[in-house]
């Protein structure tokens, strides 16, 4: 009978949650303030729920991993300010500009190099956006495809190491940040390559589409490709070579990649004399905001996953999974469908957050890999970035570019197919989790 | 904005001037510890001679950062939530947007309550036991200011949510205005 009880005031919490979410609650505020209700009504002691508040925001995020959010969104955010984004772009543009839907080949490409030093979508969308779609749209290429390439290609910085989501799975699973990392890899150069298989096929079966004439310029000479692939590419690649590098050689921890990944970048950027001390200030600021935002929703997000384990809800969840004998397919559809849903409305953080504490003791039956699982979270819930209503990364493109007659709707519809390709490579790696896991 | 809105900026303007101290504190802070990590690093891999105490120093720097610029990241309206609802009611039905807006805000400003009322007894006990992280004889560093920038920052967003909240309240009940007020537009 008590199970039941406190089952039932699990449940209840959740759909609450849910519910204010939904309304429009902070994220952190309802996962908090919520499970504190709930732990309240579950032990019916008012010192000891309030302990547990007091417990998280102090303890919960003392773990040296947790250093590794800052270091990695400072270092995107320099990088991002040292124009390294629209250098990679350019020699991109560069090598494929003599090839039909070329410059949306060169925005993908680009993309996953410069994923490989930024954590964030965010980040990807907001410069590739200024750089990339006034070019396509200069080749007279559809806007609709110029804008959905971007948002779509914007995802590879979730999924391409460093990533913030990865960390964040990583941390609150208690998996190595570094194994997350390089389970990263395989899924996002498969996905960069199954957006150019994507891209070349819409240049057949939808041209209007795609749109877009070839430059016309002479093929580049070897020698301005060696040349370009050096000034261009070359610190971008000593970046990436420096802070993987460092970690998978074990010369770095993570936090120590980060934090001299920062500063090289830094460095790069002044010696390109692109980087002014008010650039750097300024993304310090926006670090700060990013980082407080993240780990104070990760402090939440502890309360909320021990609410959770006094209602034996994650149990009874598992117990109830392995009862009715669900086969492990039907549990990752409807896995994948729930990220799906939750990922029109709320960002990828804040789903990992909510979700994986209720479904890790239900995967136990299935004797999963945490590390492949993490990396199916972190892409199902970014599919939720490009479609409708409320993707981010649609929004922000919407909000960056300059061009009034591209409209809201021409971002998602654009975003649409590379949506698909999205979900298309999530069911592979579903089915093929040597994907995920040949590197580790 | 309404003038009674604008009233409150130069009223509490102390207040903002304190949220962004905060902020910069914290992001000295960040840059504080890049460079420290960045220096353990090199000095271990190219003299053989670690930093003492740059984990525990990590450590017990993320709890003051996030606190330090939590309130500033509230007053940008940097918090992470689904706005659509409040951004659907905004056309329509204004007041009701504010409405809601005064409710949740409310609601932010009693987990922040929560919050302090949790931390201070543990921001006393570090002060009387003297606590401490690390080992002794080779790095330690006291836990109690950390705790301390724990309970102001907390007293900040409290007051930072109570200040928002009040504003919608204000909007919802009292100001005569158009349909132009934007939610996310909290910036005061």
């Amino acid at each position: 009978m008590m199970d039941f009880n406190s089952v039932s005031v699990g449940i209840a919490s959740v759909i609450a949650i849910i519910f204010f979410i939904y309304s429009g609650v902070h994220i952190a505020i309802a996962l908090g303030l919520i499970s504190f209700v709930g732990v309240l009504l579950l032990k019916g002691n008012f010192d000891l729920a309030l302990n547990l508040i007091g417990l998280a925001m102090a303890d919960s995020v003392t773990d040296e991993a947790f250093a590794t959010v800052p270091l990695f969104v400072m270092m995107g955010l320099v990088v991002s300010r040292c124009g390294l984004g629209r250098d990679v772009y350019e020699f991109g543009n560069l090598v494929f500009q003599n090839l039909r839907g070329g410059l949306g080949i060169a925005t993908v490409v680009a993309n996953a190099i410069f994923a490989a030093v930024t954590g964030s979508s965010i980040a990807s969308a907001s410069v590739f956006s200024k750089v990339a779609i006034p070019e396509m749209i200069r080749y007279k290429y559809g806007k609709r495809f110029a804008v959905g390439i971007v948002a779509g290609s914007s995802v590879l910085g979730m999924i391409i190491p460093p990533s913030v989501m990865l960390i964040i799975y990583a941390v609150v699973t208690e998996q190595s940040v570094g194994s997350m990392f390089l389970a990263g890899v395989i899924p996002g150069i498969l996905l960069s390559v199954a957006y150019c298989a994507a891209i070349l096929l819409m240049v057949i079966i939808a041209p209007r589409f795609v749109g877009g004439t070839v430059s016309g310029a002479p093929r580049p000479s070897l020698r301005l490709l060696v040349r370009e692939a050096f000034s261009k590419l070359g610190p971008v690649a000593l970046l990436v070579c420096g802070v993987l590098g460092g970690i998978y050689g074990g010369i770095l921890t993570p936090v120590e990649s980060g934090a001299a990944g920062t500063v090289a970048a830094a460095i790069l950027g002044a010696l390109k004399r692109r980087l002014t001390f008010d650039a750097i200030w300024g993304a310090l600021v926006d670090t700060g905001h990013i980082t407080a935002n993240i780990l104070f929703l990760i402090i939440a997000a502890s309360i909320y996953s021990r609410m959770l384990g006094i209602a034996g809800l994650p149990t009874m969840f598992g117990e109830w999974m392995s009862g009715i004998q669900m086969s492990f397919v039907a549990f990752m559809f409807l896995y994948v469908l729930l990220l799906l849903a939750l990922g029109t409305i709320i960002d990828t953080a804040s789903i990992i957050l909510i979700v994986v504490p209720l479904f890790l003791p239900a995967l136990q039956p299935f004797d999963v890999n945490l590390i492949w699982f993490g990396i199916i979270t972190v892409i199902g819930a970014e599919i939720g970035l490009l479609t409708p209503p409320f993707g981010i990364s649609c929004f922000v493109i919407k909000a960056t570019i300059e061009d009034p007659t591209i409209t809201l709707n021409d971002v998602f519809m654009g975003a649409l197919p590379f949506a698909g390709v999205m979900l298309f490579v999530l069911v592979l790696l579903i089915m093929f989790p040597q994907l995920s896991l040949a590197l580790l | 904005m309404t003038s009674v809105a604008h009233d409150n900026v130069k009223l509490l303007n102390p207040f903002d001037r304190l949220i962004i101290g905060m902020n910069t504190l914290g992001s000295v802070w960040i840059l504080f510890l890049i460079l420290l990590v960045t220096t353990d690093a090199m000095s271990r891999s190219f003299f053989l001679h670690p930093i003492a105490g740059v984990t525990e120093m990590v450590q017990i720097s993320i709890v003051g950062i996030v606190f330090l610029q939590l309130g500033d990241a509230i007053r940008n309206g940097k918090l992470t939530r689904a706005d659509s609802l409040l951004t659907l009611l905004q056309t329509k039905h204004v007041r009701l947007a504010h409405g809601l807006e005064t409710l949740f805000f409310t609601l932010g400003a009693i987990y922040m309550a929560l919050g302090m009322w949790a931390s201070v007894p543990l921001l006393m006990e570090a002060v009387e036991r003297k606590s401490f992280l690390g080992n002794q004889g080779v790095f330690t560093i006291i836990v109690w200011p950390v705790k301390a920038v724990l309970v102001l920052g907390l007293l900040v967003c409290l007051i930072q949510f109570l200040r928002l909240a009040f504003r919608s309240y204000q909007l919802a009940f009292h100001a005569e205005h158009s349909s132009t007020t934007l939610v996310a537009d909290y910036d005061i």
